[in-house]
């Protein structure tokens, strides 16, 4: 085991951890605010083919992310509606926004690009090396310099949520949502305008998450291109703990296995790789059945705030 | 009560209706007739009878996984995990019926056996997850879900597989379940049908069911009157389980044949939903099952006669959840029903 | 009424099955079913375009079915069967199962199976079914020989899809060409163990075996495996860009398509579209069924593309000298 193998590995976790990222602290303020939202597969799909329509229109990589953000915003309202006004059941939504998104996405995809059987490609976001005009050589500089814009916002993101929760006023009035809707209503905090909040943040980085694909990783948009990773970013989430470090570090230990099962496949090792794929699924189950419900995320997540209730 | 009835079969039927008209313009907008359109869809599914048999064998599966879902939602709690059941029961049968060398009748419901009780033993973890660690059974389920579907790959691509492609080896032809009257669709059908009885029977018609439901209703209510509520969970999850499992089999013995890529992906959560369109009524189910299947054998159809992409198909089905269970939530809102009372005070009095 | 309207219309149907003269103005209808999608830029493209180029020729009519499930093979060929297709075109060896069950259940059908077995057309119990076969090993031997010639590091690699006969013949012949043409120009050439995706449309996947391999020295790609392989060549583009200079090289297939990423330096070209073509004659004059249609570099199926500027002119007449064997059949001899 050289050490060329040992940096490409730890180049490789980071470059599959950052969709993660996007993905999964998009649920952890849905989750905060007593939201658990299974739809962020959907979320980020549409993010995806909308984020490679608009960059591909426009050639600006930067606009395909905010319109890839816009649109996990718009469908997010879906479910924002029909779960806090109207209280439906939160995880069928979700999975009903999982079944409806793609199938809107692939139908955009085949109207748009019609039968046309050329490949479609776009420019990717530069990284900031090669906007800065150098060629980073060692391991170092390629960790830290040969990433894009996105990276860089996403390790940003993960430090603003976790002194946002932590630190500031308004960030523990919206984790009281989460765990006491009804004590944090008497508190005078408009719970229904926090969760259509926490909604709307949700869908912008789940899009995003899922622009970062189009515009960042690959230069081409296949159908179910966002392959499970909604559910491993909610897995990560439950892994982190419900905090934003911890969903940094599992994001990261999901894309270390992700990645070493990529190159076990390449050397030709002999257990079955479906098993490293299989770990962060596991592994949430076994932190679950080890920590107890008491523990086990914000209080209200799942169950319908109604105001006449209180 | 009556209004409540009322409300469970509209709010269905208005969505269905919702969701085809937002088809249509679609279809409209891509200049074909939606007319045209939906006929092509109709006569896909059900314009001849090799039609109708193609759309009952793709309902089959649908069957079992809405009615693991209704079992479950019954006693009150979700399983979400019937698409994991349902490759767990697939498995198991594979390896029955690739391996032991029984085949035949024995060799057929040993298969069954087999499916539903590793389809059982799947479920079990979610629900003991939830009576001992009271953890949430949804999430639980949704990930060993993707824990089964990468196991079958390890089964397929590995285990027990045959020749160059990723599949395992097929079904012996005297395992195989019998087809009726010549049609696609085979005894699995019947069998999904006889299952839906036999639980509308014991949810409506014997007093263990009627606890069942009960804990579904209220909980809390129902541990105070001295119900084992745990039990009940627990032994809803395993029944779904068994279920979902046997489903599996049924697919692998009178469909598929050998587990494959796809095999059974996506099945789990349709049938939750279907089951929630359904209201919680085995026999509805069935009839929801159906429904869906129908849209998908015709959207092929509908695409080679009129070139609206069977995506289409898939946005009207994704519309009909979206819309009856916005609805269904809706008609439970305190507001609704007061709204409601003052649209029809005169109803009221009567 | 309806009586004597059926008894016309089933008098119509067996006179047009009985004498063929008599359907001569039908319009025949071919259907493709495909797991990778035809807009992938390479196998899933080729394979479409195939048919259409064919039924172009012959005046068929088309439709096609693309990033289907590996479970909705069989469905999907079915409900075409049902429409009245004269013939299902299967770009794939891993149809053969659901090709041969549905050629058992329609025996009017007719099933062009590309890369099917040599034994499949036997196995089809009505006789309906035909491989149209390109040989996997002179496929190899087209990329593998220049890959040979082209590679530096001595290391050159090969993404497989799935792991299909077919796949793991072009493989072979890959790696064998490449090392004889390495040993004749005095070097040795090793070829990584083939990684296969197990998807065709992962593209993601290919971006990340190909920087493994790059990693561990290749300096020459093939691949076998639609967006799997797109992939693969964004990854070598980017590690290109990274030195800021073309060293490490991609060999498309199944089209010519030079020119869409910078690393392509060659295209091994198949002809699908004239085996698509033979069959749907042999449908056409009811001739069609059971027998397996080789495309070879010797009648024309296979040869290779335009050679990009990257590879010297020295190369290019070494390779095209090469080809020359090959074709002559002297190759490796």
């Amino acid at each position: 085991m050289d050490m060329n193998f040992v940096t490409n590995l730890i180049l490789a976790s980071v470059r599959m951890a950052t969709p993660l990222i996007f993905v999964s602290l998009a649920e952890l303020y849905s989750q905060r605010a007593g939201l658990t939202n299974i739809g962020l597969e959907g979320l980020a799909t549409i993010g995806s083919l909308v984020g490679f329509m608009v960059s591909l229109l426009t050639d600006s990589p930067i606009l395909g992310v905010l319109a890839g953000m816009m649109a996990g915003i718009i469908v997010n309202m879906v479910f924002a509606y029909a779960t806090i006004s109207l209280c439906a059941e939160q995880i069928v939504y979700g999975m009903a926004i999982n079944i409806f998104a793609p199938a809107l996405a692939a139908f955009i995809y085949r109207v748009y690009f019609g039968s046309g059987s050329s490949l479609v490609q776009v420019r990717l976001m530069n990284t900031l090396a090669s906007t800065m005009g150098i060629t980073p050589s060692n391991f170092f500089a390629r960790l830290l310099l040969d990433q894009t814009f996105m990276v860089y916002f996403a390790y940003a993101l993960v430090i603003f949520t976790a002194i946002y929760f932590n630190k500031t006023k308004s960030g523990l009035n919206f984790k009281a949502v989460g765990e006491h809707p009804k004590a944090a209503a008497t508190l005078g905090i408009n719970v229904i305008r926090t969760k259509y909040i926490a909604s709307i943040i949700c869908g912008a980085l789940a899009g995003m998450g899922g622009a970062y694909l189009t515009t960042c990783y690959t230069t081409t948009y296949v159908d179910g291109n966002i392959a499970g990773r909604g559910f491993i970013a909610l897995a990560a989430v439950i892994f982190g703990r419900w905090s934003a470090g911890g969903v940094l570090l599992a994001c990261l230990f999901f894309g270390f296995c992700d990645a070493l099962q990529i190159r076990l496949q390449v050397a030709s090792f002999g257990l079955p790789y479906q098993f490293f794929q299989m770990i962060p699924y596991v592994a949430t189950v076994v932190v679950l059945a080890l920590i107890g419900m008491k523990k086990a995320g914000p209080k209200s997540c799942g169950k319908p705030y109604r105001k006449e209730e209180r | 009560m009556h209004k409540n009835r009322l409300f469970s079969v509209l709010v269905p039927l208005i969505s269905v209706l919702l969701a085809f008209l937002v088809g249509c313009i679609i279809m409209a907008a891509l200049k074909a007739n939606p007319i045209t359109a939906l006929k092509a869809l109709w006569k896909g599914a059900f314009g001849s009878t090799r039609n109708l048999g193609t759309t009952l064998a793709r309902s089959t599966p649908l069957i079992f996984t809405s009615l693991c879902a209704c079992f479950a939602y019954r006693c009150g709690v979700f399983n979400l995990g019937g698409e994991g059941q349902f490759l767990m029961g697939s498995i198991a049968c594979c390896y029955v019926a690739t391996q032991s060398g029984i085949t035949g009748l024995p060799g057929i419901l040993l298969c069954l056996l087999a499916g539903g009780i590793a389809g059982g033993f799947w479920a079990a973890i979610p629900g003991l997850l939830k009576i001992y660690r009271g953890q949430n059974e949804m999430i639980i389920s949704i990930m060993l879900n993707y824990v089964a579907t990468l196991f079958m790959g390890v089964v397929y691509t590995n285990w027990l597989r045959e020749g160059s492609v990723p599949q395992t080896m097929a079904v012996p032809n005297e395992t195989k379940l019998t087809r009726l009257f010549g049609l696609r669709c085979t005894s699995a059908f019947v069998i999904a049908v006889v299952i839906g009885l036999l639980i509308y029977y014991f949810l409506f018609n014997t007093s263990m069911g009627f606890q069942l439901r009960a804990v579904g209703l209220n909980m809390t209510a129902s541990e105070f009157n001295g119900f084992a509520v745990k039990r009940f969970i627990l032994f809803s999850f395993i029944i779904s389980g068994v279920i979902a499992g046997i489903g599996g089999s049924a697919e692998l013995l009178g469909t598929q044949f050998r587990l494959i890529n796809g095999f059974g992906a996506g099945y789990g959560f349709d049938g939750v939903a279907m089951a929630l369109i359904a209201q919680l009524h085995p026999l509805a189910a069935i009839l929801v099952a159906i429904f869906f299947a129908a849209l998908r054998v015709g959207s092929t159809t509908m695409q080679a006669a009129t070139g609206v992409p069977t995506s289409v198909s898939e946005i009207i089905q994704a519309l009909v959840i979206v819309f009856t269970v916005a609805g269904l939530a809706l008609v439970k809102l305190p507001e609704f029903k007061a709204f409601l009372e003052r649209l029809f005070p005169a109803r009221k009095e009567a | 009424m309806k009586k004597v309207f059926a008894l016309v219309l089933s008098l119509v149907m067996v006179l047009a099955l009985a004498a063929p003269a008599f359907a001569a103005d039908k319009t025949y209808k071919v259907a493709m079913i495909c797991d990778s999608s035809i807009s992938d830029g390479g196998w899933g493209a080729a394979c479409y375009n195939a048919m259409i180029d064919a039924a172009a020729a012959n005046g068929w009519e088309t439709a096609y079915s693309d990033s289907i499930d590996q479970s909705a093979y069989y469905d999907t060929i079915v409900s075409y069967c049902d429409l009245g297709y004269d013939l299902i075109y299967a770009p794939g060896n891993q149809y053969t199962d659901a090709v041969l069950q549905a050629a058992e259940e329609y025996p009017e059908i007719a099933f062009a199976l590309l890369n099917g077995g040599a034994s499949t057309p036997e196995k089809a119990v009505n006789k309906n079914v035909t491989s149209l076969l390109p040989n996997a090993t002179e496929i190899g031997w087209i990329a593998g020989a220049l890959a040979g010639l082209m590679t530096e590091t001595g290391t050159i690699a090969f993404i497989g899809g799935m792991e299909l006969d077919t796949t793991k013949g072009k493989y072979a012949g890959y790696k064998e060409a490449a090392a004889y043409v390495g040993e004749k120009a005095g070097k040795t050439v090793k070829t990584l163990d083939i990684v296969y995706s197990n998807s065709f449309s992962a593209s993601d996947k290919g971006i990340e075996f190909a920087k493994a391999m790059i990693d561990q020295g290749a300096d020459v790609f093939f691949g076998d495996a639609s967006a799997v392989d797109s992939g693969a060549r964004q990854a070598i583009d980017a590690a290109n860009q990274a030195v800021g200079a073309i060293k490490i090289y991609d060999i498309a297939q199944p089209a010519d398509i030079l020119g869409q990423n910078e690393c392509i330096i060659c295209s091994q070209v198949t002809d699908n579209s004239s085996l698509v073509g033979l069959s749907m004659q042999a449908v056409m004059n009811g001739t069609f069924g059971g027998e397996v249609i080789y495309g070879t570099l010797e009648n024309g199926v296979l040869s290779a593309g335009k050679i990009s500027d990257l590879v010297p002119a020295e190369i290019q007449e070494q390779y095209k000298a090469y080809l020359e064997e090959m074709i002559a059949g002297t190759f490796m001899q």
